[in-house]
C-alpha cells in the first residue's frame, strides 16, 4: 500500500496541480478552513469536515448559466483541465452522491456536470478529524482515499484515475493500520444518526405538533445559512441582468426559509409562516427524501448547526423533538 | 479562486466574510468561523453580500450633466470641472458656501480624508455625515453623560448580562447576529424587556413587552426611575462615587410617578412599575437602544434618560452591562470617530479649540483651520432650500431618500448651483447631479470600518473596480492635488491610517499590521495596547457620571382628525437603507419587492382595506401609494412604512423638525392619514 508522509503532501499536490485543476483543504488567514487553491493558504487536511461545503466547487453560490450577446447564446467552452477536489469526508461524499443523482434526474443539469463529469475525488479519513480524532473510513464512493493513521497517509485508491495516481507515488508500506482503521470505523458512532432516525420516525407518524414549528419559526432569523451550508440542499434562484445588447443569467442558492421562495404571483404563499418554513426544513430532510429517495438526506456533517446562530440546526431541533414527542 | 478575508458592508455589527472570486467573478460568500463577533454566522445581509457588486448598473466612469443630461465625461475633466466649481462657488458666496457630505458606508480613511478636503483645502466645517440621522442624539448625549458617544460594552457582553433592556431597536432585523445573541442569552435565563409598541421578534421572547406610545419614552424611562428611586432600589454607592449632580436629577423625577407616566405612553402604572423592579434587580443590566430612542425632537433626552438609568443602577464600567447604541451603518462609528462632523476633528477634538486646530494645521501643512463649526447635514438641507448654500459634494449617501420630507429635500438638491455626488451607482440623488464620479465598493478597496462595538477592522480589496470607478480615497486626493494642496499623497490608507493614529488619540495605538484578523477596540492609544472591551471602568472618560435631568415633549405632530394615524418609519430586515444595494441583490430584492404600509387589523377594518389593497397615504408634506399589509405587529393608530422604495417613499412623508441640540429629524413620528384606492 502507498503512503504518504506529511512532509510529503505539498510535493504531491504541487505534482498534481500540474495535470489537474485543484481544489483542496486550505488554512485561510483568520483560522477558517475551507476549500480553496493551493494560492488560498497552507494545505490544511487535518481537522474534520470544512467549515464550508466542498460540493460548492461543483455548485457554487452564484455561476453564469449563460451569457447572450444579441440575442446569441455561444457555447460555454469544457473546463481545460478537470478538478481534482480533495478533503471529503464519509459523509460529505454521501451528500455527493445524493446531489450527483438529483442533477442527474429529469433534465440533466449540464452546468453542474460540465465540472463534476471528469472530476477526481479525494477523500480524506483516519485519525484526522478535529483534536485527532477518528474519521470514519469511506470505503468508496470517491477515487482515492487519504487514510490518516497518526503518522502518514495512506493512499487507498477505488477507481482507475484514482489509481494512477495512488501509482505515482514511490513509498510503500504494510495495510495493518489500514485494517485497525477500518474496523474502528465499523464501530463508529455518531450519536446524532439515532436522533435524526427517531426524529424522522416522529416526523413521518405525524407526532410533532404546529406549535412546536412556531417556536422554532420564532428563533429563526431567516439568515439562510442552514440552507446555504448544506451540502444536499440543491435549490436555486435565477436572475437576467439585461444591458445593453446583452442579457446575462446566473442562479444562486436560495433558500426555503425565505417567504419568497414559494410565494406565488398572486402573493398567496403555501409556505407562509415561519412555521411552516421552519417545519418544511426539517420535514424534507427526514420525512420527504426517505420517501422520495428512499434516505434520509441529512449525513450529519453538521455545517447547519455550525452555522446558525440561534442553535436550530437539524440535529438540534432534532434533539429537542425527540426529547418532548417521543 | 480566491478567498478575501473582509467586514460586511451593511450593518454596524460588523461581521466578517470570505468572498469568494473565480475568474476576476464574485460568486459567493463564507463565513469567518473564528470571528468573535460573527462566529461563523451571517445574516441574510451578509450571505449576499456580494450579489450587488458585479451588478451591470454600476458606475464606471465619472458623468457631466451637458444639456441637461448626464454624459460620459474623463476624470481630468471631472475633476478639474468638481474643483473649479467649488471654489469659483467659494469665491463668490466665501468658504461657507459649499457643505461636504461623508459617509458612513465609506472607510475611516476616506472620512478622515474627507473631512481634510473640507476643512484642511477648502478652509469649511461644513462636513457632517449620515450620522446626523440616525445617532447624533447619542453622540451629544452619551458625551455629555459619558464622555464618549459609543457603546460602553462589547458584543459579547450579551452572553454575560442577565437581564437585557432593549429599547427602540429591533435587534434582530437590523444588527441581527446582535439580535441573536440576545435570542440566546434568553433561553439561557437571562431577562428580557423590549420597550417597543411595535411586536417585533424581540418581543416574542420576552418577559416583558412594553407598548408604548410613540415618542413617549422620557416619560417611561423618568418613572421607571422614580420607582427604583422610591423603592429605594438605586445603587447608593455607585451613584456617590461615579456620578454627579444626583440631587437635582432625583428632584427633577419627584412627580414622575407611574401613573402621570402612563397617561402619557398608553402603558399601564403597573407595568412601569414591574419594569422597574425587574431592571433594578439585575446583577448586570444592559441597556440596548437604537433608532427607536434617537430619531426624535427630543432624541437627546431620550439618551440622557437612557444613561441615568445606568447611572442609577451602576450598571456601567463591567462585562454584561451599560449603554449600548447599536450604530447603524457599517462605519458610522468610523465616521463620527474620522471627524466627518462639523464642530470635530477626529476623535471629537473640537475644531473650536486653537490647540487642536494648530495641532491639525502643523500636521496638515496649512496655514490656518476654520474655528467656528459648520452646520449639520439636516441644516445644511435646509440652507440649501432657502438660497443659502450654493454647492454641495455628497459622498455615498443618497438624501433624496434618506432624509426628511422629500419634497424638502428635493428643492433644497435642485436649488444648488452645484450638486456632485461620488457613488458607485447612479442613485435617486446622483440623477440629479451635476457631475457624478464613480467610486469603488467596499470588496474593491483596502482600509477600514469601525463597528458598533468599536472594533476597527480591515476590509480587503477582493477584486477591481468596475470601469473606470476609483476608491473614494483616490478621488478624494485626486481632488485635493487638483485644488493645488500637495499634502494628500498617500501610498494608500495604510499610510492614511498612519496619519489618523499620530493625530487621534484613541486610534494611536492601530495600524494596518495590528487589525490583521480580528481588529482592535478603542480606545487603543498606543502601539502595545491590547484595546477596550468596556468603557467607564472605574471612572466615566468625562470623570463623573453625570444625571441629566429630562422633561417629557410630546412629539412635535401628533395624531388629529386631519391626520388620525401616527406613522413611523424604519426599515425591513432584507433592505437596506434607500436599497442602493440591495434591491440590486436577486434574493433580497425578491423578499421584500415594494413599498408596504403595515396596518393594525382594527385600523384596518375601520378603514375598510384588506391585505395588499394600494393605499394612499398622505402627511402634511407628501402623498403616497403604498400596499397595505394587515398585521398585529404595529398597535391601533399607529402605521409603520419603511424608507427603502423610490415609488412609495416613506420620507416623502416625514417630518423635518429637528431635535435642538442634535438636529436629528424626527423619523419616528408624524400624523398621516390613509384612504384605500385600489
Amino acid at each position: 500500500m502507498k503512503f504518504l508522509s506529511a512532509e510529503r503532501i505539498a510535493d504531491f499536490f504541487a505534482a498534481l496541480a500540474t495535470s489537474f485543476e485543484l481544489r483542496l483543504p486550505v488554512m485561510l488567514p483568520d483560522g477558517t478552513r475551507s476549500i480553496g487553491t493551493l494560492e488560498d493558504g497552507p494545505i490544511a487536511l487535518q481537522g474534520g469536515a470544512l467549515d464550508s461545503k466542498p460540493t460548492a466547487v461543483f455548485f457554487p453560490q452564484q455561476e453564469v448559466v449563460f451569457t447572450a450577446r444579441d440575442g446569441e447564446v455561444p457555447d460555454t467552452p469544457l473546463p481545460a483541465r478537470p478538478l481534482l477536489v480533495v478533503g471529503l469526508t464519509r459523509c460529505d461524499l454521501d451528500c455527493l452522491r445524493f446531489i450527483d443523482r438529483f442533477f442527474a434526474g429529469g433534465w440533466r443539469d449540464d452546468l453542474y456536470f460540465r465540472q463534476r463529469e471528469n472530476a477526481v475525488i479525494v477523500a480524506v479519513s483516519g485519525y484526522c478529524g478535529a483534536g485527532g480524532s477518528l474519521l470514519p473510513l469511506a470505503a468508496g464512493n470517491c477515487d482515492l482515499e487519504l487514510v490518516w493513521d497518526g503518522s502518514c497517509w495512506l493512499v487507498v485508491p477505488y477507481s482507475e484515475s484514482g489509481g494512477s495516481i495512488a501509482d505515482s507515488i514511490a513509498d510503500s508500506t504494510g495495510s495493518g493500520a489500514l485494517q485497525r482503521i477500518r474496523t474502528e470505523s465499523l464501530f463508529h458512532i455518531d450519536e446524532g444518526d439515532a436522533i435524526i432516525r427517531r426524529a424522522s420516525e416522529l416526523l413521518r407518524a405525524n407526532r410533532v405538533p404546529d406549535s412546536f414549528w412556531e417556536e422554532i419559526g420564532d428563533r429563526c432569523i431567516a439568515c439562510t445559512g442552514c440552507n446555504l451550508v448544506c451540502p444536499t440542499c440543491t435549490c436555486f434562484g435565477v436572475q437576467d441582468w439585461r444591458y445593453r445588447n446583452v442579457v446575462e443569467r446566473s442562479r444562486m442558492w436560495d433558500s426555503c426559509q425565505l417567504a419568497g421562495f414559494m410565494r406565488e404571483a398572486s402573493g398567496h404563499n403555501p409556505m407562509g409562516s415561519e412555521a411552516l418554513r421552519s417545519r418544511r426544513r426539517i420535514h424534507h430532510k427526514l420525512a420527504a427524501d426517505p420517501e422520495r429517495w428512499g434516505e434520509i438526506s441529512c449525513y450529519l456533517c453538521g455545517r447547519c448547526d455550525a452555522v446558525c446562530p440561534t442553535g436550530i440546526g437539524i440535529v438540534a431541533v432534532s434533539q429537542e423533538l425527540v426529547a418532548r414527542f417521543e | 479562486m480566491k478567498k478575501t478575508l473582509t467586514v460586511c458592508p451593511y450593518c454596524g455589527t460588523g461581521c466578517a466574510l470570505y468572498l469568494v472570486s473565480d475568474g476576476g467573478r464574485l460568486i459567493g460568500v463564507e463565513p469567518s468561523v473564528t470571528h468573535p463577533v460573527s462566529r461563523g454566522g451571517l445574516c441574510v445581509k451578509g450571505w449576499n453580500a456580494f450579489a450587488f457588486v458585479q451588478h451591470p448598473d454600476r458606475l464606471t466612469t465619472p458623468l457631466i450633466r451637458r444639456n441637461g443630461e448626464l454624459m460620459p465625461a474623463s476624470w481630468n475633466e471631472a475633476l478639474g470641472l468638481v474643483v473649479e466649481r467649488l471654489q469659483s462657488i467659494q469665491q463668490r458666496y466665501g468658504h461657507d458656501s459649499v457643505m461636504f457630505c461623508s459617509s458612513a458606508k465609506a472607510t475611516n480613511e476616506e472620512n478622515y480624508l474627507l473631512m481634510k478636503l473640507a476643512r484642511g483645502v477648502f478652509f469649511t466645517n461644513n462636513i457632517d455625515h449620515c450620522a446626523r440621522l440616525c445617532h447624533s442624539s447619542t453622540v451629544f448625549g452619551l458625551a455629555e453623560t459619558l464622555g464618549s458617544g459609543a457603546m460602553t460594552n462589547s458584543i459579547a457582553c450579551f452572553d454575560q448580562a442577565d437581564l437585557i433592556f432593549v429599547i427602540g431597536s429591533n435587534t434582530t432585523e437590523q444588527h441581527p447576529l446582535i439580535g441573536t445573541r440576545i435570542l440566546n442569552a434568553v433561553r439561557s435565563g437571562t431577562k428580557l424587556i423590549v420597550a417597543d409598541n411595535r411586536r417585533i421578534r424581540l418581543a416574542r421572547h420576552a418577559d416583558l413587552h412594553l407598548r408604548h406610545k410613540n415618542g413617549s419614552d422620557v416619560a417611561l424611562l423618568n418613572a421607571m426611575m422614580h420607582v427604583i428611586i422610591t423603592e429605594g432600589r438605586m445603587n447608593r454607592p455607585f451613584i456617590e462615587n461615579r456620578t454627579e449632580n444626583y440631587a437635582a436629577f432625583a428632584e427633577n423625577l419627584r412627580e414622575w410617578t407611574p401613573e402621570r407616566a402612563a397617561a402619557i405612553t398608553g402603558l399601564e402604572a403597573g407595568e412601569i412599575v414591574v419594569a422597574a423592579r425587574l431592571f433594578a434587580e439585575a446583577k448586570n443590566a444592559m441597556i440596548v437602544f437604537s433608532m427607536g430612542i434617537t430619531q426624535h425632537s427630543h432624541g437627546v433626552d431620550n439618551v440622557r434618560c437612557c444613561a441615568a438609568l445606568a447611572l442609577l443602577t451602576g450598571n456601567l464600567g463591567r462585562p454584561g452591562a451599560g449603554v449600548n447604541p447599536l450604530r447603524g451603518q457599517n462605519n458610522v462609528q468610523g465616521g463620527c470617530d474620522m471627524g466627518a462632523l462639523p464642530d470635530v476633528f477626529s476623535c471629537y477634538q473640537p475644531v473650536a479649540d486653537p490647540g487642536m486646530r494648530q495641532k491639525f494645521a502643523r500636521a496638515w501643512g496649512v496655514a490656518d483651520l476654520p474655528g467656528s463649526p459648520g452646520l449639520a447635514l439636516t441644516h445644511a438641507m435646509d440652507a440649501a432650500a432657502a438660497g443659502e448654500l450654493q454647492g454641495m459634494f455628497i459622498m455615498g449617501e443618497n438624501p433624496l431618500l434618506s432624509d426628511p420630507d422629500q419634497a424638502h429635500a428635493r428643492q433644497a438638491l435642485q436649488n444648488l448651483e452645484l450638486l456632485v455626488v461620488q457613488d458607485i451607482f447612479l442613485t435617486e440623488t446622483a440623477v440629479l447631479a451635476d457631475v457624478v464620479l464613480p467610486a469603488a465598493c467596499y470588496a474593491e478597496k483596502e482600509g477600514t470600518f469601525t463597528n458598533t462595538e468599536r472594533r476597527v477592522q480591515r476590509l480587503r480589496k477582493a477584486l477591481e473596480p468596475p470601469g473606470e470607478a476609483l476608491a473614494d480615497w483616490e478621488i478624494i486626493c485626486a481632488l485635493a492635488e487638483r485644488a493645488g494642496y500637495g499634502g494628500m499623497r498617500y501610498s494608500g490608507p495604510a499610510q492614511v491610517m498612519e496619519e489618523i493614529a499620530a493625530l487621534t488619540s484613541s486610534y494611536g495605538g492601530i495600524s494596518f499590521e495590528r487589525l490583521d484578523q480580528h481588529g482592535l477596540q478603542w480606545p487603543c492609544p498606543d502601539a502595545k495596547h491590547p484595546g477596550t472591551p468596556v468603557l467607564h471602568v472605574d471612572h466615566c472618560t468625562r470623570g463623573p457620571g453625570r444625571f441629566s435631568p429630562a422633561d417629557y415633549r410630546p412629539p412635535h405632530e401628533t395624531a388629529d382628525d386631519d391626520y388620525p394615524f401616527v406613522l413611523t418609519t424604519g426599515r425591513t430586515y432584507f433592505h437596506w437603507h434607500t436599497g442602493t444595494m440591495t434591491r440590486r441583490s436577486h434574493l433580497l430584492d425578491r423578499e421584500e419587492r415594494s413599498a408596504f404600509i403595515e396596518i393594525n387589523p382594527e385600523d384596518a377594518g375601520r378603514l375598510g382595506v384588506r391585505e395588499n389593497d394600494i393605499v394612499l397615504v398622505a402627511s402634511r408634506r407628501g402623498e403616497i401609494r403604498v400596499a397595505v399589509r394587515v398585521t398585529g405587529m404595529v398597535i391601533p393608530g399607529v402605521v409603520f412604512i419603511p424608507f427603502h422604495f423610490a415609488e412609495g417613499a416613506a420620507n416623502a412623508l416625514t417630518n423635518n423638525v429637528l431635535d435642538p441640540e442634535s438636529s436629528i429629524p424626527e423619523f419616528k413620528v408624524c400624523a398621516v392619514r390613509i384612504r384605500r384606492i385600489v
